[in-house]
């Protein structure tokens, strides 16, 4: 345990203390006031909530994601700083859920940011929360939550997925999309 | 204070990993006023740090030394002001402005008990300060008004519950450090842990009779710390109006009266 501490401590460091960001896009949202207060207590695990997204490095997105909201996520995913981790919670991000026939609900949020974890369940328990973090803990562990490693090679293919949902974006590329005119 | 709320709360070490963490996490800046006035505020207090006691140890002593701690307890707010401003935040410009009304609110009496401090033992020397309590016994027994009222303005100074609505993070988006990551977040939580010594520290010195070494004197701030943790567990948060109501008249008036009872013993009534 020391050892690893010594190692690797930006590591470490990064397991248990996420700082989470929550974006209550849909009903997931009712099952984390339990977990972050005394009921279930996530502050055990190092996950706090935070207000803003520029110290958030967790950010969970519970419930169904509208085309509307989208921007939202996309914007405040952008302004987390980097590593950030990503969890969609329930099954509406998954594969768009009980909404699955929806015109106006994303089906697949992964298209338009990358996860680097699921909560699958309509809802998930509060315990699920709790797996989900120890899930996180071991691929941070061995360096296999990379979502915003991926985000960062292949923008172009999420910037395109992103476009073709919101149209023109209004703000600039986080990074280099590779045709020079965009 | 996870034991108030009965619940387990995190490993004593979670503060290293956030701090560690926030070191390793990529930063954004705002430009050179974002930067300079972070580190302005921690130079602030850091300097103010060296002109107070601890036990007997006091790096930069001078005879005059509470007047300077007073002028340099300035440096820290009006730094974190400026960074600030540079952050151009909505949420920035409301916590600056609650940050200063709440400041303006706890001056007064603040100003109130070091005068009166000051006229009753007749030094502005921190260091001798202590020493004359050490001979007379403490500070809040001979001055007992004076000793409630800076108890009384003591949360507001640290910025703890019921005075956390500068950084109210259910209203205004943790208001002041909304805009910092990073390692602007750790120079900002070093810089508020530092202020929060720099507060009971100025407590312990002025009023509990300071301490003969460094020890007993961690113990009596620890104490105080302890009891401030216990308020800030088990209180709401004021509005502004409320909380400058309130420092104006219950820590004021007794502030004054204190003064003015020290004023006639001291024989310049």
């Amino acid at each position: 345990m020391l050892t690893k501490w010594l190692k690797q401590p930006q590591k470490m460091g990064d397991k248990y203390s996420l700082w989470a960001i929550y974006f209550c896009t849909g009903c997931g949202i009712i099952e984390v006031p339990p977990v972050i207060t005394s009921r279930w207590d996530a502050e055990r695990f190092g996950v706090i909530p935070v207000a803003t997204p520029r110290q958030a490095n967790l950010f969970l997105i519970t419930g169904y994601v509208s085309v509307k909201t989208l921007k939202a996520i996309i914007r405040t995913y952008e302004q987390m700083p980097e590593p950030k981790y990503t969890v969609g919670f329930g099954s509406c991000p998954i594969n768009g859920g009980m909404y699955w026939d929806s015109y106006n609900t994303i089906k697949h949020l992964d298209k338009y940011i990358p996860i680097d974890g699921w909560i699958a369940g309509c809802m998930p328990r509060p315990e699920a929360i709790f797996i989900a973090v120890t899930h996180l803990w071991t691929l941070i562990d061995k360096g296999m939550a990379t979502g915003y490693k991926r985000y960062r090679e292949k923008y172009q293919y999420y910037r395109k997925n992103q476009e073709k949902v919101l149209g023109k974006l209004t703000w600039p590329p986080q990074f280099h999309t590779g045709n020079d005119d965009v | 204070m996870a034991r108030i709320h009965w619940r387990y709360g995190p490993p004593l070490t979670q503060p290293v990993i956030d701090i560690i963490k926030l070191f390793h996490q990529k930063s954004f800046s705002h430009g050179v006023i974002f930067e300079l006035g972070l580190i302005l505020s921690l130079a602030g207090s850091v300097v103010t740090l060296l002109f107070i006691p601890i036990g007997t140890i006091c790096p930069l002593n001078v005879a005059g030394g509470l007047l300077v701690v007073l002028y340099l307890m300035l440096l820290a707010p009006i730094g974190i002001a400026l960074s600030g401003g540079g952050g151009s935040n909505p949420n920035i410009s409301i916590g600056i402005s609650r940050k200063m009304l709440l400041a303006l609110s706890y001056e007064v009496p603040f100003l109130l008990v070091v005068l009166t401090v000051m006229i009753h033992y007749k030094t502005i020397s921190l260091v001798s300060l202590v020493e004359l309590q050490r001979a007379s016994g403490w500070g809040i027994i001979s001055l007992p008004l004076t000793g409630i009222a800076y108890f009384l303005i003591l949360p507001a100074m640290l910025g703890i519950r019921p005075f956390d609505m500068v950084e109210a993070p259910q209203e205004i988006a943790s208001g002041l450090k909304v805009e910092y990551s990073g390692k602007f977040l750790v120079v900002y939580y070093i810089e508020h842990a530092l202020r929060r010594f720099i507060v009971i520290a100025l407590f312990v010195n002025l009023l509990l009779g300071g301490a003969g070494e460094p020890f007993t004197f961690l113990v009596k701030m620890l104490v105080v710390f302890v009891i401030c943790v216990c308020i800030n567990a088990v209180f709401p948060r004021f509005r502004m109006e409320q909380a400058i109501r309130f420092n104006w008249t219950w820590p004021t008036m007794l502030a004054l009266a204190g003064l003015v009872i020290a004023c006639i013993w001291g024989g310049y009534g």
